[in-house]
């Protein structure tokens, strides 16, 4: 421990008389992997980029504990790559171009250091085990971003496609339409459920027409959920009608023994709407020329 | 009218309004709707609105209870009609449902 401790502290000291020729040093290295083909960066921000490196780098190198990897200076690192990780995903880069920049700057600030110094550090198995320990950390770091960041864009994905796969759209005064397109898991269905039902009871809406003519297969467990979805429209006080059922979901329905007693069914969108109206009192007319 | 636990309202010809309130104990359920009924038939009431809108649950002992009420109600020619159930007490009551309930269900009392 007191070996690596001299070695941390005579890189600081280089560090603090060296700075500016190795930031530029490294601006070699992000210019090749942001700049080159992708233009991620342009050159001022490659110069602040190194700049803060050789900054956060060299007050880790003259911290107290160098190799403590809870201080502050660490975090300071960690929280840098972390910025850069998700600064680069945010304009299109790749995780594996940061990773591979983190891993080029490690010996691009190794070699930075033999060449200023003169001390061949290349040559050191301690300062080499020293900055590969803790530039391992940092590549975790920006793969711990890059995870988070892309489960974020899944959640907000998937919550995109929930709220346009499932619109519920008020027709008429007091008329709902649901069209349900695409597959209806256990899921989805409270989540369509929960909206349906506070939409019934914003609204006040009288009928609820529930197409079908985009689910293409049904399954035990979903026929229950659409039979509840239906139940619990009734228990509201409004009128459920199922639309577009496909012969192959009537089949299954069927063979599943599911009880449709109690269910208006109709063939199209077109006919629920009707059946809605009529129950509603509403007629609709042709206008006469 | 005066019966423990709930307040019943004449709203119209034959129709008659039923609001729990907090103190109602539907573990007296048989004295409840010996007095709920009673109120309602001397009234010559033929629907009695049941008002759920306090209600953000009905687990299966109020469903029991409810139940119980609708067909007591229907047996003396009462229609009983639930009203205003909340979503999260229509989705809970959908769960253990298995066939059509014995009470109607409507949005509010008609106007």
């Amino acid at each position: 421990m007191v070996h690596k401790k001299e070695i941390s502290e005579r890189l600081a000291a280089l560090f603090s008389l060296k700075v500016g020729n190795i930031s530029e040093r490294l601006e070699e290295t992000g210019r090749e992997f942001f700049c080159a083909n992708n233009k991620l960066m342009d050159e001022d921000e490659i110069a602040d980029l190194s700049s803060e490196f050789v900054s956060l780098i060299s007050a880790l190198l003259s911290s107290k504990d160098p190799f403590k990897r809870t201080s502050p200076q660490f975090h300071a690192l960690e929280t840098f790559f972390s910025g850069l990780s998700q600064r680069m995903l945010m304009r299109g880069g790749h995780v594996e171009d940061v990773v591979r920049y983190a891993q080029q700057l490690q010996y691009s600030l190794i070699s930075a250091l033999e060449a200023d110094s003169g001390i061949t550090f290349t040559q050191s198995r301690s300062v080499l085990q020293f900055f590969a320990q803790h530039f391992d950390e940092l590549i975790m770091a920006i793969f711990r971003t890059y995870l988070s960041e892309r489960e974020n864009t899944l959640k907000a994905q998937e919550e995109e496609l929930r709220e346009t796969s499932t619109p519920i759209t008020e027709i008429w005064d007091g008329v709902l339409t649901l069209p349900i397109i695409g597959t209806l898991d256990s899921s989805r269905t409270m989540l369509v459920m929960e909206a349906l039902l506070n939409r019934i009871a914003k609204d006040h809406a009288r009928a609820v027409v529930m197409d079908l003519t985009g689910v293409k297969n049904i399954d035990s467990q979903v026929s229950h959920h659409l039979i509840q979805m239906v139940r619990a429209v009734q228990l509201m006080g409004s009128d459920a009608i199922i639309t577009g059922i496909h012969p192959e979901i009537a089949r299954a329905l069927v063979s599943l023994n599911i009880d449709l007693t109690g269910v208006t069914t109709r063939a199209s969108l077109s006919d629920g709407l009707k059946e809605a109206f009529l129950r509603m009192g509403i007629h609709v007319t042709q206008k006469a020329n | 009218m005066a019966i423990s636990g709930v307040h019943l309202t004449r709203i119209g010809k034959g129709n008659f309004l039923l609001e729990p309130r907090r103190s109602m104990n539907i573990q007296e359920q048989n004295m409840l709707m010996r007095e709920i009924v009673a109120a309602v038939q001397q009234e010559q009431g033929e629907r009695l609105y049941y008002d759920l809108d306090s209600l953000p649950i009905i687990d299966q002992v109020y469903y029991d209870w409810l139940d119980k009420l609708a067909r007591t109600c229907l047996a003396m020619n009462i229609k009983m009609i639930c009203i205003n159930m909340q979503p999260t007490a229509a989705f809970t009551l959908s769960k253990f449902l298995t066939g059509k309930p014995v009470f109607e269900t409507a949005l509010a009392v008609p106007d």
